[in-house]
């Protein structure tokens, strides 16, 4: 671990400080959405966290059960059309529908997995890829009253408008038009939360601790008393009514459900965020669903001529690209981008974990002579690494336009990583001239602190042009 | 009274008798070495005990209960634990968090406290925590507490397992071949640990080992099986003499 | 309520020649499954790749029918290989995750290019048995064979004389080649099979080879009862022959014909000709394809390992 930039212990006051500047992004991230962004793009990034949610469920049991669950898009459309019913129906309130949605979701989830999960095997995924082709036939059937709820093959809208009350006017973004996709945004990340802190703390408890031990070895989990078909039916079942609060919010946020939203292709979309994401990543979902949403934006937009052929990716082949990306995953990346982004953070930094009595496991930075060489090398990588993938974003940028979100990505990657280069050169350079340096960190931190500084300027003058084209200066009134 | 009481077991698959007609008893706070030759049938019997099959006839009970009648997750509520051959550590978790799951068995914490971290699981977390920090030092393992299970050396694993058999207070521990992969030093400081253990928390040790020198080192009994049937069993001072075994057995080492 | 038993005959026929096709589409799943204990969730997008090639072969090209089918069989098989030898061979076979989501990427990507190339349109692809002997009486124009009293298409007749053969060439290559006998040696025990020097990988490729020829079949001998082939043609027909495979057991080969055909017969008889022609209403048969879901649900409830499957369904 002595690779890492920084070295804290656990709970030290420079822990802290990282974990806020963590949770700043976050936040910044979070309120400048539906600031910046139009309003149909934040539809698009509503979309992305219901998605999330969704593949946070299917992770709950394909990533952290070990199971294999393909048939999400029926929870989800479960979720939705009780939703649909409840609201447009029985004029309750989307809040009250929620108890019962996840209530649903969960008693689905006994009756597809228990029979599935008593045997060994691969028949959960039998049994849920036919669940996901069945479902969207289901909502059809004219008996019992099934068709006049769910609206049959016409779908199902919500007439009452989501309306910010006036007491939350001042929420960013949703001032002026209190019905927009502002306000749902707000109620969708709300949500998006609370969900996320309850299935962290499950998974970070004993009974998260013993489906992670079936994942991992089920003979050993049975050993030590975990009894393996109702802890995955449980699990299983708790996966199915977060999927089907996913179809809530899929409701609330278009205001319309239909059959054919659920297909077997939607579950499809909720394995390839998975792996896009991160299997048994918790910030798998999240991610999962950003870069879902994202990327089938991008594909939209390829258009490449091959001679008499046009590559157009406006058509059946979006499906292609996001065949190839899962099978590209599943063989270099299998963790997701969760654990890319996880490598990045170890070279950053490395947290040391305490003993009950509070001292630290491991020798603190400093102690180790070969630290600091280290420390200046990785700063000297990093300051590299940013303006080479700002190059490669612009290359790629200039060969096609599709490609913008590589240049975004490393211009994002830049903003991180430079200053950071930068200042733990800068800091290096300082201790050489301390004398608390050997020689050998002067190059490499001189590096870092040049490169960094360079790749801090670049992202500023970027940023400014950006800002130039976006908001022309001639057009802002100086009073 | 003997604690753990085999009787007349047999284990068929297919047309291979496993086991054949198995009977002994064991008494509690004793240290019994089950050995044989590759293929005798001692993990079978591990298997047996900790249900993983179940036997074409015969019983087992276990202080007066029949353990064939439990599934497998419910014979460590009686305190019966085992460690494996080949590990089956988790190594999706930490060292510690393997330790935790040891003692799932007498926890309680459930989906809703849990999510919720409701005052009363997160005492019982904390305690948890605690216990198992506990048993890592007993046996020098603090060091990789939060170290995930994967990726340490086998020797460490084995001793992973130990400590997670040990955080449940169990009353019969079945060791399965714990010293394999080990070097010489590290089996006699091992063969040390085991009697140690045994004493301070008064346990039941069934050893399955082919290391000779520590199997003779520690057991206070010796069941010797070959091609499913048990050919001695007693002292092992006496056992080792027995021409039947040195036939089978030691004779051919 | 008019159980109308007159017209029953007619629906067993349909549901047997169906769920024919269910159980060479299973077989294809079973093939696959026994070699490697995975479900190829692109088995059905194989199949309609090859249903494709006969189409570009025999309506384009203006093959002979039956050459253009044996020439998509041997090029599906070649594929299947390939598939084997590149995309899953790597991986470690007792982790399921990552094959399954191979197999998923190959279902998007055929889909999606016979989607680019094709259109999603359904392009009327001849049917093998569309031709009549001059031996076969004529009903109304149409072709039957008049059994108990009802009439018997000629069509549903060639169908499974088709497989019969299809199955007898498969019986004769499993037991009477030596890739057929490295086959089912190493399905039956993987380890044991690599000790007496079976060489395995190619053994899959073997078995992924034949599983995507049957697919191949399936495929060209469903197209007439949809009107032709189209790149989502085999989406249902999947779920239908996975139920067969659950219900015959996914390590039988015969379990997965006859689970097939039951799966089959069960939609024709139990969900179309109760529900439309005793009862009269048609939701019942929207059901058709709830009916293979409840059935994968059953078999798990009361005998996972199937009909026909080995009882090797652990606790544990």
């Amino acid at each position: 671990m002595s690779g890492s930039l920084v070295v804290v212990a656990k709970n030290s006051a420079e822990h802290k400080k990282w974990k806020y500047v963590q949770w700043a992004y976050l936040a910044g991230f979070v309120l400048l959405t539906p600031l910046v962004l139009e309003p149909f793009e934040i539809g698009k990034m509503n979309r992305a966290l219901i998605m999330g949610v969704a593949i946070l469920a299917v992770n709950l049991v394909v990533g952290f059960n070990g199971m294999l669950a393909l048939g999400h898009s029926a929870f989800m459309g479960i979720g939705a059309f009780v939703t649909a019913s409840m609201v447009q129906d029985e004029n309750w309130d989307y809040w009250q529908v929620i108890p019962i949605v996840v209530i649903v979701g969960f008693l689905m989830g006994v009756i597809v997995g228990l029979p599935a999960l008593r045997v060994k095997g691969l028949y959960l995924a039998l049994v849920t890829i036919a669940q996901a082709a069945v479902f969207p036939t289901l909502v059809n059937i004219d008996e019992l009253g099934i068709a006049k709820r769910t609206g049959g093959p016409n779908g199902k809208g919500v007439s009452e408008e989501v309306i910010a009350p006036s007491y939350l006017e001042w929420l960013p973004g949703v001032d002026g038009a209190r019905g927009g996709s502002a306000y749902r945004f707000w109620i969708i990340v709300l949500m998006v939360g609370i969900t996320l802190l309850l299935v962290t703390n499950y998974l970070r408890s004993r009974p998260g601790r013993a489906v992670l031990a079936i994942r991992d070895n089920e003979a050993g989990a049975a050993v030590y008393g975990v009894n393996l078909p109702i802890v995955k039916t449980m699990n299983f079942a708790i996966s199915a009514s977060i999927g089907s609060l996913a179809g809530l919010m899929w409701c609330l946020d278009k205001g319309f459900v239909a059959g054919q939203d659920f297909t077997f292709l939607l579950a499809v979309d909720l394995i390839i965020g998975l792996v896009l994401g991160g299997v048994g990543t918790l910030q798998g979902g999240l991610v999962g669903g950003l870069f879902v949403v994202w990327v089938n934006d991008l594909t939209k937009r390829i258009s490449v001529p091959l001679g008499l052929y046009t590559l157009n990716g406006d058509g059946p082949l979006a499906k292609a690209i996001f065949g190839l990306i899962l099978i590209l995953f599943t063989f270099f990346a299998p963790g997701g981008i969760v654990s890319l982004g996880r490598l990045i953070n170890n070279k950053l930094i490395h947290i040391v974990p305490l003993t009950p009595s509070g001292e630290s496991i491991e020798p603190m930075s400093g102690f180790d002579p070969g630290m600091e060489s280290t420390r200046a090398d990785t700063a000297m990588k990093l300051s590299i690494a940013g303006p080479v993938l700002l190059g490669v974003g612009w290359l790629l940028m200039n060969v096609n336009n599709l490609v913008v979100g590589v240049l975004a990505f490393g211009l994002r990657m830049t903003i991180l990583l430079a200053p950071v280069a930068m200042l733990v050169g800068i800091n290096e350079l300082k201790a050489h001239a301390d004398g608390n340096r050997p020689d050998s960190v002067k190059g490499p931190a001189s590096m870092a602190r040049n490169l960094g500084a360079l790749g801090f300027v670049f992202v500023i003058g970027y940023a400014l042009q950006r800002f130039v084209q976006t908001y022309p200066i001639w057009d802002i009134p100086l009073i | 009274m003997a604690l753990l009481e085999v009787s007349e077991i047999s284990v068929q698959f297919g047309g291979i008798r496993a086991l054949d007609d198995l009977s002994f008893t064991m008494d509690e706070g004793q240290i019994l070495g089950l050995i044989g030759p590759n293929g005798a049938g001692k993990t079978t019997l591990f298997n047996v005990v900790s249900r993983i099959y179940d036997p074409t006839t015969g019983s087992v009970t276990f202080d007066g209960q029949d353990l064939l009648a439990m599934s497998a997750h419910e014979i460590s509520r009686v305190g019966v634990y085992r460690t494996f051959q080949n590990l089956a550590l988790w190594p999706g978790m930490s060292v510690i968090e393997n330790v935790m799951v040891g003692d799932h068995t007498n926890t309680k914490a459930n989906v809703i406290s849990s999510a919720l971290r409701l005052p009363s699981m997160r005492k019982e977390e904390n305690e948890l925590r605690d216990r198992a920090w506990a048993a890592l030092e007993e046996i020098g393992l603090e060091d990789v507490a939060y170290h995930p299970a994967a990726g340490l050396p086998f020797g460490t694993l084995k001793r992973i397992e130990l400590a997670r058999a040990l955080i449940a207070n169990p009353r019969l521990i079945m060791l399965d071949e714990p010293a394999s992969g080990l070097t010489h030093q590290e089996v006699d400081s091992l063969a040390q640990d085991i009697k140690n253990l045994r004493d301070r928390h008064n346990l039941t040790i069934l050893l399955v080992e082919h290391h000779m020198r520590m199997v003779l080192g520690i057991s206070e009994k010796l069941v010797v099986l070959n091609f499913g049937r048990k050919i001695a069993d007693g002292d092992p001072d006496v056992v080792r003499n027995d021409p039947e075994v040195i036939e089978a057995y030691l004779g051919s080492s | 309520m008019t159980w109308n038993f007159d017209i029953l005959p007619d629906f067993i026929f349909n549901g047997l020649s169906l769920g024919a096709i269910y159980g060479t589409v299973a077989l294809a799943l079973v093939l696959i499954f026994k070699a490697t204990t995975l479900i190829n969730f692109a088995t059905g997008e194989l199949a309609m790749l090859g249903a494709f090639l006969v189409y570009v072969l025999h309506m384009e090209q203006g093959l002979w029918l039956w050459l253009s089918m044996l020439i998509a069989m041997a090029l599906s098989a070649g594929l299947g290989v390939l598939i084997e030898r590149t995309l899953t061979r790597p991986f470690d076979p007792s982790d399921h995750l990552p094959v399954v989501l191979i197999t998923l990427g190959l279902f998007l990507i055929i889909n999606a290019v016979a989607g680019d190339i094709w259109n999603y349109q359904v392009r009327i692809l001849s049917n093998p048995f569309g031709q009549f002997p001059s031996w076969v009486p004529s009903v109304g124009g149409d072709r039957f064979i008049m059994v108990f009293g009802s009439r018997l298409k000629y069509q549903s007749l060639g169908i499974w004389v088709t497989l019969a053969i299809a199955l007898f060439l498969l019986g004769l290559i499993l037991n009477r080649t030596k890739a057929g006998l490295a086959f089912r040696a190493v399905s039956s025990n993987v380890e044991s099979a690599r000790l007496v020097g079976v060489h395995t990988g190619r053994t899959l490729g073997f078995g992924w080879a034949i599983a995507s020829a049957f697919g191949t079949l399936g495929a060209v001998l469903v197209a007439p009862q949809l009107g032709g082939v189209n790149p989502n043609m085999m989406a249902t027909i999947l779920i239908y022959a996975l139920a067969g495979a659950a219900l015959g057991g996914l390590d039988s080969l015969g379990g997965a014909v006859l689970g097939g055909i039951l799966v089959g017969l069960i939609q024709a008889v139990a969900v179309t000709w109760v529900g439309v022609v005793v009862f009269g209403q048609l939701y019942m048969s929207i059901l058709q394809l709830a009916a293979a879901f409840i059935v994968i649900l059953i078999v798990l409830l009361f005998r996972p390992s199937g009909l026909f499957g080995t009882r090797r369904v652990e606790r544990v």
